[in-house]
């Protein structure tokens, strides 16, 4: 059976044998039935709903109308511009600022392995934490956001950060780096550490400039790891929820809102009981997800051409 | 033998037990903070269960927002209380039949205008327990200090709005407290009053369900002077966050404002104990009109709503009970210990002459407010459905007072929303 | 080359913003809100130690800490075992739909909870499971499964097939050869599963706060938001709850944080 690219080759059981169906039915089954139970039913289930009203009494089939109002929402329109934005603009940021960090551990700054774990830890809490800490920095009056400013003399840029529409989003862009830059810098210390040390070494005689040395070397070797951490930010933001919801709620004027939060709202906020509007919004969420992804990651496997 | 005699006798006491088993009613409710209301409803409850042995209540305190969510699931789910806590806005329930019919309830005590609020399809579905005006409360310490006079009419005029605005900025005080951190209209009183005094409760209902347009220059005008209202510094900086319970606080604790607007229903935080979120003892509490409006068709209309009320489920298992719960709530001696109570208005009838307490002198003063005025019934997110209601929410509850967004991109966005 | 005080510097900058607002809530948890607002960033002058029992006890916290508890062990155990079971099996048999079978559970990864969320909501209505700590639990492994077989299946793989020859020839039966072989040899894989998935899990906000109404049956993260009740935000209290939600994650971090680092980090590096 050959292998998918990348990965080694699948270590066969001697073919001598007859597969064991019994034991393979056994050893999926478990899984399968809670797959199908809890994921792929749901999947198919809110497809179903996308084409009715559903209310607690009863359920309507309406064909495309979900689909013709959703053409129509600017809501929608807006939740899906916020939520790319964010699935762009946080990876990059996060990831370059994390290879910079990276690199500079790399250089045998002292105390590496505790700011590795420092910088690690924002990742391992809830967002629900995360979120009330930053509503609290973000506090106009009080908040340690102002408070560097004021004391630092910049009291013209003290701002509503998530209170301005203007500038909401780009606040919470920047609690995301903060949480991931973390991540992301400990998967790239560990891909730099595994790079052959004569490539290194012999850059290091060629006694190229410090830039060169980065964009024409390094980045090279460690593109492969690099283009995987912004698919798995670029998926992370995608499905990003939580954080809004404590934070922002989709305010200020729709200038947070995700299609996460828009659906929840039409789900179970809005004046209605209809549940197949917000399936329409999550099928057709899903469909611009898994277009997006494979998009990124065809875009992606066509410059990673460098394998070693 | 004997074991026929053992049985018999359990036979017999699982009958009688039966006969005088208690009914449990479940209830779910709103103001689990505002101890005024709480304590009140708790002793209604404990009047009706005296009145009616065999019936008991168990009564669930919640937030608002954390109540509708449940509800919402669980009305789906089948696992929803008998009572709870409902406001008219809520036309979902009856859209979807999960109400009981109240039409059996002693309606003559009720004021007819709630009944109407609470009628759909020519049948009411909930008791309106709580009503309310929108009022603005103010220190009058700090209203003196500022040397602005409340005349006798207990009104300003916009005039003295913008002077107020610019004499407590000046002394780095903030004019009025507000917030919307948590909620999804109080923003919005500023805007709705002032549009329902200019234009009236006709074409006010008009431009609130969509048959005039918002560029009508009545309309755009209005939103200019709210506009130089908030530019001149009328509201605190932390509005878009600042939740209905702080705010509550940022006017009569930390750090003070002279002036706040809110519903009637003030009183039911504010008359908390202080540690409990109350307002400091002897706190100078003014109240006065909403501002007048320069050309105005009826400066004396104001809005009068009914908050919050009690329903059934339709799926209740004791509807008898249920029925006669609300009942006992529709009594003029509920509508004045009500008011004698909690200090807010009621839908229910009541004689407020005989109005008395340690706070009758607050409850004359709020009677004072409402003297000669001519209502409009409901607020906007209450008359307002679908799209037109989020989009006014956040165009009018929060960004519009925050200033950040222009008259004229408002008044297209509403325009919008209603499909022009 | 830049210099060396540079890189620190910037090194030191990057540390107090990422472990600052951790600073700032730790002393905030043993300040009573009255000092609070005096001064935001003073350090604590009097340690409030009896501000976490108070939490603990006054404000449901050990109910919420309890049902997070509960829901997220069981949660893992089942996850482990059952995906253990999946990706042994994916990853040492042969068979036509080995990939395609793989790949279906694998690409569940992509997907928004948006999609099943909604129909989940409804499906436990159904059931019976609305608002119960076990149909939280169910959604729970169906949500962490197909990371856990991703991660599993390939470390699985890497096993050499001499071992599992070995086994057979000496007569093992199927069950035998993943109970006894494959898991004692992937326990660092599963560590790194059991902790990766307890530590997401015990975050987890979305589902739990769709499925769950019932103030007795919330989680952690649940019993958090609603701690920012609406009267005044009593910011020494919530700190105090967001360090007891914080403590646990730090303690498993320390004593783990190489396997969860290498979890967390599986896949990426290639």
């Amino acid at each position: 059976m050959e292998a998918a690219p990348g990965r080694r080759p699948l270590p066969l059981i001697s073919s001598v044998q007859r597969q064991p169906w019994g034991a393979i039915i056994a050893f999926l089954l478990p899984a399968f039935t809670i797959y199908t139970a809890f994921t792929a039913y749901p999947v198919v289930r809110t497809l179903w709903n996308s084409f009715h009203t559903v209310l607690p009494k009863n359920e309507e089939f309406v064909g495309l109308d979900n689909y013709a109002a959703l053409a129509q929402d600017e809501i929608f329109r807006r939740a899906v511009g916020n939520t790319f934005i964010w699935a762009c603009a946080s990876p990059l940021a996060e990831i370059s600022i994390a290879l910079l960090l990276a690199l500079a551990l790399f250089a045998k700054i002292p105390g590496m392995r505790f700011f590795r774990v420092a910088w690690f830890t924002p990742v391992l809490m809830s967002y629900v934490v995360v979120g009330i800490i930053w509503v609290w920095i973000y506090n106009y009056d009080w908040g340690a956001a102002n408070a560097i400013l004021r004391a630092l003399g910049l009291e013209r840029w003290v701002q509503a950060w998530i209170g301005n529409p203007k500038i909401a989003l780009p606040s919470l862009i920047l609690v995301t780096t903060w949480m991931w830059t973390g991540f992301n810098m400990v998967v790239l210390l560990a891909a730099l550490h595994s790079l052959p040390s004569e490539v290194i070494e012999a850059a290091e005689l060629d006694n190229c400039g410090w830039g060169a040395k980065l964009w024409h070397i390094i980045i090279p070797l460690v593109k492969p790891t690099l283009l995987n951490l912004l698919v798995l930010s670029f998926i992370g933001k995608m499905k990003i929820f939580d954080l809004v919801w404590i934070t922002t709620k989709g305010g200020p004027l729709w200038s947070t809102e995700t299609a996460s939060t828009y659906t929840y709202k039409r789900a179970f906020e809005w004046t209605t009981f209809d549940l197949g509007y917000p399936s329409t919004i999550a099928a057709v969420w899903f469909v611009i997800v898994l277009a997006a992804v494979l998009a990124l990651t065809w875009l992606f496997r066509q410059r990673d051409r460098l394998e070693y | 033998m004997r074991i026929l005699r053992i049985v018999f006798s359990l036979l017999l006491l699982a009958f009688v037990s039966s006969a005088t088993a208690q009914v449990k009613l479940t209830m779910w409710s709103h103001w689990a903070a505002e101890k005024i209301k709480r304590d009140f409803v708790e002793d209604s409850i404990k009047r009706f269960e005296a009145a009616n042995p065999g019936v008991k209540i168990e009564a669930q305190w919640y937030e608002k927002t954390a109540l509708y969510a449940a509800l919402k699931t669980s009305l789906r789910a089948g696992t929803a209380p008998d009572i709870f806590y409902a406001e008219p806005d809520q036309t979902e329930y009856m859209d979807n039949g999960l109400l009981l019919d109240l039409s059996s309830l002693n309606w003559p005590a009720i004021e007819p205008w709630a009944k109407e609020i609470w009628s759909y399809k020519g049948k009411p579905y909930g008791l309106p327990l709580e009503a309310s005006t929108v009022e603005i409360y103010y220190n009058k310490k700090l209203m003196a200090d500022l040397g602005i006079n409340v005349p006798a009419s207990m009104q300003l005029d916009s005039a003295a709005v913008l002077d107020l605005s610019k004499k407590s900025r000046s002394k780095s005080m903030t004019p009025m407290a507000l917030g919307v951190g948590d909620r999804p209209f109080p923003g919005a009183y500023l805007v709705q009053e002032a549009l329902l005094k200019k234009l009236g409760t006709a074409d006010y209902d008009n431009l609130l369900k969509g048959k005039l347009s918002w560029s009508d220059p009545r309309v755009m005008d209005t939103l200019r002077l709210i506009r130089s209202w908030t530019d001149a510094g009328l509201l605190p900086t932390t509005f878009t966050t600042l939740k209905l319970g702080e705010a509550h606080t940022y006017f009569h604790t930390n750090p003070g404002a002279v002036m706040f607007v809110n519903g009637s229903w003030y009183t039911s935080r504010a008359f908390n104990p202080p540690d409990k979120g109350g307002q400091p003892a002897n706190f100078p509490l003014g109240i006065m009109k909403f501002p007048a409006i320069p050309g105005a068709a009826c400066n004396e209309c104001r809005t009068l709503s009914v908050g919050g009320s009690y329903v059934a489920n339709a799926a209740t298992k004791h509807p008898k009970e249920a029925l006669a719960f609300l009942n006992s709530l529709a009594t003029p001696d509920t509508a004045n210990r009500w008011l004698e109570n909690v200090l807010v208005q009621t839908g229910i009838k009541a004689d407020y002459a005989k109005v008395g307490g340690p706070y009758a002198g607050y409850f004359r003063e709020l009677q004072a407010t409402s003297q000669g005025s001519k209502y409009y019934f409901g607020l906007p997110f209450q008359v307002m459905q679908g799209k037109p209601k989020e989009v006014f929410t956040q165009v009018f509850n929060n960004a519009f007072p925050a200033g950040s967004i222009s008259v004229d991109e408002a008044v297209k966005q509403m325009n919008a929303a209603y499909g022009k | 080359m830049i210099s060396r005080a540079f890189l620190f510097v910037i090194v030191a900058l990057y540390t107090a913003f990422a472990a600052g607002p951790f600073l700032w809530v730790a002393t905030m948890s043993l300040r009573t809100t009255s000092e609070i607002s005096l001064d935001h960033y003073a350090w604590p002058e009097k340690l409030h130690w009896d501000k976490f029992p108070q939490a603990w006890f006054n404000s449901n916290y050990s109910v919420y800490f309890q049902n997070s508890t509960l829901v997220v062990i069981s949660a893992v155990i089942v996850l482990t075992v059952v995906g253990a079971m999946a990706a042994h099996c994916f990853a040492r048999y042969r068979f036509r739909i080995n990939r395609l079978l793989y790949f279906v559970i694998f690409s569940a990864i992509i997907f928004p909870p948006q999609i099943t969320i909604i129909a989940l909501f409804q499906i436990l209505v159904d059931y019976g499971l609305y608002n119960s700590l076990l149909g939280l639990t169910l959604v729970y492994i169906a949500v962490q499964l197909p990371l856990t077989v991703y991660i599993l299946e390939s470390f699985f793989a890497r096993i050499p097939a001499d071992l599992f020859d070995a086994a057979r020839i000496d007569g093992y039966a199927e069950w035998d050869i993943f109970w006894k072989v494959s898991l004692p040899i992937a326990m660092p894989a599963i560590a790194t599963t059991v902790i990766l998935n307890t530590i997401l899990l015990w975050n987890e906000f979305l589902y739990a706060v769709v499925l769950i109404t019932d103030e007795a049956k919330r989680t952690l993260p649940l019993g958090i938001q609603r701690f920012m009740g609406d009267q005044l935000e009593d910011v020494g209290m919530i700190a105090t709850g967001l360090m007891i939600a914080i403590i646990p994650v730090v303690i498993i971090y320390i004593f783990f944080s190489e396997k969860l680092i290498q979890g967390m980090t599986a896949g990426a590096v290639k």
